[in-house]
Formats: structure tokens, C-alpha cells, sequence
């Protein structure tokens, strides 16, 4: 809230953009919030199903690996503020110092695939299989639909760095409307990991 | 006398009668065919066949015979044997406003192709399938159950092949810097195909929220497809609207009528 009418040019001469805006493009905030409905209406689904059966979801969630759902909690969380700190840093023009916050925000992003996939495998190898009962198919189905969200997500920040990489001036619509994305994804998973993990 | 000798040639169209607005006639009846093809497909599944909303999967099996043999759904599958081609000209309309957008032809072809795959698995299958058990009297009941299991398969659970065309019709319109169709409604898009792939349980479940009948797999999804195909052919109507005539694919047609100049009629 600090720039609002003028361009503030800093001393590396690039210029950051008013402060008074929807951060990103307007569209992108069309698609975060169609996406949090959608999301929210399964996670009504689930809920009024887990209500119907709330012995066998009870039973099922003790059977899920809480440390590591606790260490994704974690990564995104630092993933997501170090593409805040990497995008204010864009914003102020201090492109080296984002690309830098932005691929270790990647980096934790790459993190949560690959704990996910120390999840996965034992628990389908165990025989806890989206067939097993409806809870697990519900924890399949949402967190493997989270994921396409993360590599998704993934893919973007990749594209960020690149545009931060070969541009002199960082295109502040696009890193905001990454990091605009990134942030919902971690709100999402943190709903999730109330929903399926924590919810008592 | 030069004057006009000159200036003919560079003013071509000027020579032809001026048409009136029915440059986009191809596109406009290629549109107006899939409400029709879509009313049709409605009246045939719902009040019709009942064909949809879906019957159970774990069906009795006396059920699925009845239904299988049943009239009304052979007077269906006739119908939809008929006009199952308007689906490629519906189809068309997307491809001829994609190619105007400033993206790889990859997106257009990728689109192509998965509403042809699609189309086969979700379309023709299930058509033969249930078609099969409507003209064939005399298969045993567990052979109707089978084809009623294909049938409800191929058409609820071969959404992945519509996914990869919306994905590239999303991304197409997300890329585009023509603005050809809205920003917005390239998002919408992204929505509709990730709740398709939410369709991925069918093959699993035989009840619940999960099931070829549920709430998670066909209501929510049905309920964000059918608005957004009515929302997707409103942006469509526009952008054929709005589409400049010398940015038609046949805008060459109507710019060749130029008789006195020599160079076009060496090239025809």
C-alpha cells in the first residue's frame, strides 16, 4: 500500500507496479475461486458422507501416515512464503534475490511430490487401495486431484523462473498470478489435511 | 481513361456485388446444429430411454434385461445411429475459432483428436452396446449385463479422452493473445476437465458417491458440464459475431473475383 499513485523506480531503474491492484490478473482470481467452490462442495460431499459412516471414516484416518502429511503441511506452507518473499522481492525489482527465493520455493514444491509418493507406496502396498472403502476413496481422490494442483503449480513456478531469467523487466501480472495460484494451493491442502487427516 | 485501368486491380472488390452478411453461413449453420444435435441427445437419454440419469451400477439383473430389450430404447439407439454425426460438425466450431487464436496448431490438433477419441469411445461404444441389446433379441442376461456395464463404462468413464481436448481447448484460450474467447472462460474450462477426471472411480465403485450414478462423479460434474457448455457456446456465438470477414478461412474465396488482373487468374 506503500506506491499507490506513481511508479516507484527504484535504483536498479526497474519500475514496480502500483500497489492498488488485484494482485495478478483478474481471471486468475476467477479461476481461484471457481476452484476453491468446486473444492468446497466436494469437501461438503465428504463431510456429509463421513457423517453417514463416521466409525468406518474414523477407523480409516488412523490408518493414514500423519507424520508426513504434517512434513507436506510444512513444506508448502514454506513453499508458499518463499514465492511471497520471491514475488516482493520481483516487485522491488531485485530480480536475482526472487529467482533465487522462487527456486527454493520450487525446490519445497518438489518436496511434497516425493513424500507424497513415501505415502503412497506403503499405504497401497499394505492393501489400502481406493476400492478398500469409501474413505479411502474420498483421500485417493482428493489428495491425487491436489497433486495435479501441485504439479500444475510446479510447471508455473518453472515458467516464472524462466521469465525472471531471460526478461530485464519481470512481468508482475504473471509472477502475481503464479504466486496467486501457489498460495491456493497450499490453502488447499491445508483444508484437506483438517479434513482427512485431522478431523476427529 | 489510365485511371480507371490502374486503379481497377488494386480495388477488386469494389467490381463485385457487395454481399450481404453471409460470409459466415458455414460457421453459422455448423453452430446452430448443436443446440439442435444437444435437444436431441437430451430428449433421447432422459424422457425417452432413460438411458440417463444413470441407472444403477449394481442393477438386478431382471432390471437390466428389461431395460436392455426395452422399445423405447431401441427407438433411441435408431435415433442416435442417425444424427450421431452432428457431433462432428458441432465440433467444428471450436476448431475453426481456435485456429484463429495466436497458439502452436498443436492445441487444435490435440482437440481434433480427443473429441475423435472421445467421440468413439464415449459416443459409438455405448451406442453399440446398448443398441446391441435393443436390435438383438435372444443374448443371455449375463451377456445384457456385460454390454449394460460397457455401455455405462465407455460412456461415464472415457471422460479422460475429453479431458485432454478441453485441457487444450483451455490452455488455447488461456495462450491466446488474439483474445479470440474470453480469459475467463479458459479457466472455466480448466474446471470442467479437472471434474472430469473425477469420473476415474467409476471403473471401482458400484455405489456411493463414486459410482457411475453418484454424487461426486456425474451430479457435480454434470451440473458444472451443462452450464458450462451453454456458457462456452454463448462465448462461441460472439466470437463468430465479432470474427472480422477478411479473418475467414474463406475470406480468399470472396478476394479472388478480381477479372482484370492477370496475376490471380496465373495462380488459379
Amino acid at each position: 500500500m506503500t506506491n499507490v499513485a506513481d511508479p516507484d523506480i527504484r535504483d536498479t531503474g526497474r519500475i514496480a507496479h502500483p500497489r492498488n491492484h488485484l494482485p495478478g490478473e483478474s481471471s486468475m482470481w476467477f479461476f481461484v475461486i471457481g476452484d476453491l467452490l468446486i473444492f468446497g462442495v466436494y469437501f461438503i460431499g465428504y463431510v456429509y458422507y463421513r457423517g453417514l459412516d463416521p466409525d468406518l471414516f474414523l477407523q480409516s484416518q488412523a490408518r493414514l501416515n500423519l507424520d508426513i502429511g504434517a512434513i507436506n503441511t510444512v513444506i508448502l506452507l514454506t513453499s508458499s512464503l518463499f514465492v511471497a518473499l520471491g514475488t516482493s522481492a520481483a516487485r522491488n525489482g531485485k530480480v536475482p534475490e526472487a529467482i533465487r527465493l522462487f527456486g527454493l520455493a520450487f525446490a519445497f514444491g518438489v518436496a511434497f511430490p516425493v513424500m507424497k509418493a513415501f505415502e503412497y507406496i506403503p499405504e497401497v502396498t499394505a492393501g489400502l487401495t481406493p476400492g478398500t472403502n469409501l474413505f479411502f476413496m474420498y483421500y485417493y481422490v482428493m489428495t491425487g486431484l491436489h497433486l495435479c494442483h501441485v504439479t500444475l503449480g510446479l510447471v508455473i513456478l518453472g515458467f516464472v523462473i524462466r521469465s525472471l531469467r531471460i526478461t530485464v523487466k519481470p512481468r508482475m501480472s504473471f509472477v502475481e498470478s503464479a504466486a496467486t495460484y501457489w498460495h491456493m494451493v497450499d490453502l488447499l491442502w491445508i483444508l484437506l489435511f483438517a479434513l482427512l487427516y485431522l478431523m476427529r | 481513361m489510365s485511371d480507371t485501368v490502374v486503379t481497377a486491380p488494386e480495388f477488386p472488390a469494389e467490381s463485385a456485388p457487395p454481399r450481404p452478411r453471409n460470409r459466415k453461413r458455414d460457421q453459422w449453420i455448423a453452430f446452430w446444429l448443436v443446440p439442435i444435435f444437444f435437444n436431441l441427445f437430451g430428449v433421447v437419454f432422459v424422457p425417452l430411454s432413460w438411458m440417463m440419469p444413470p441407472r444403477p451400477p449394481n442393477n438386478p439383473t431382471p432390471a437390466i434385461v428389461e431395460f436392455m430389450q426395452s422399445h423405447n430404447l431401441l427407438i433411441a439407439c435408431a435415433v442416435l445411429t442417425v444424427c450421431f454425426g452432428l457431433a462432428s460438425v458441432g465440433n467444428a466450431v471450436y476448431l475453426i475459432q481456435i485456429k484463429r487464436m495466436s497458439v502452436s496448431p498443436v492445441f487444435r490438433y490435440s482437440v481434433m483428436m480427443g473429441a475423435m477419441t472421445g467421440t468413439i469411445v464415449g459416443m459409438l461404444f455405448p451406442m453399440f452396446c446398448f443398441g446391441l441389446g435393443a436390435f438383438r433379441s435372444g443374448y443371455e442376461p449375463s451377456t445384457l449385463s456385460m454390454l449394460y456395464d460397457f455401455g455405462y463404462l465407455a460412456f461415464i468413464g472415457s471422460l479422460g479422452c475429453f479431458c485432454v481436448m478441453w485441457m487444450s481447448f483451455g490452455l488455447a484460450i488461456i495462450l491466446d493473445k488474439n483474445n479470440v474467447l474470453p480469459k475467463w472462460l479458459g479457466y472455466y474450462t480448466v474446471w470442467q476437465y479437472v471434474t472430469e477426471l473425477m469420473a476415474a472411480p467409476v471403473w471401482i465403485s458400484k455405489s456411493g458417491p463414486f459410482a457411475w450414478n453418484g454424487l461426486m462423479t456425474f451430479w457435480f460434474a454434470m451440473v458444472l458440464y451443462v452450464s458450462w457448455q451453454i456458457i462456452v457456446y454463448v462465448c462461441i456465438y460472439r466470437a463468430i459475431k465479432n470474427q472480422p470477414d477478411d479473418t475467414l478461412e474463406t475470406a480468399w474465396l470472396h478476394a479472388e473475383v478480381a477479372p482484370s488482373d492477370p496475376r490471380p487468374k496465373a495462380d488459379a
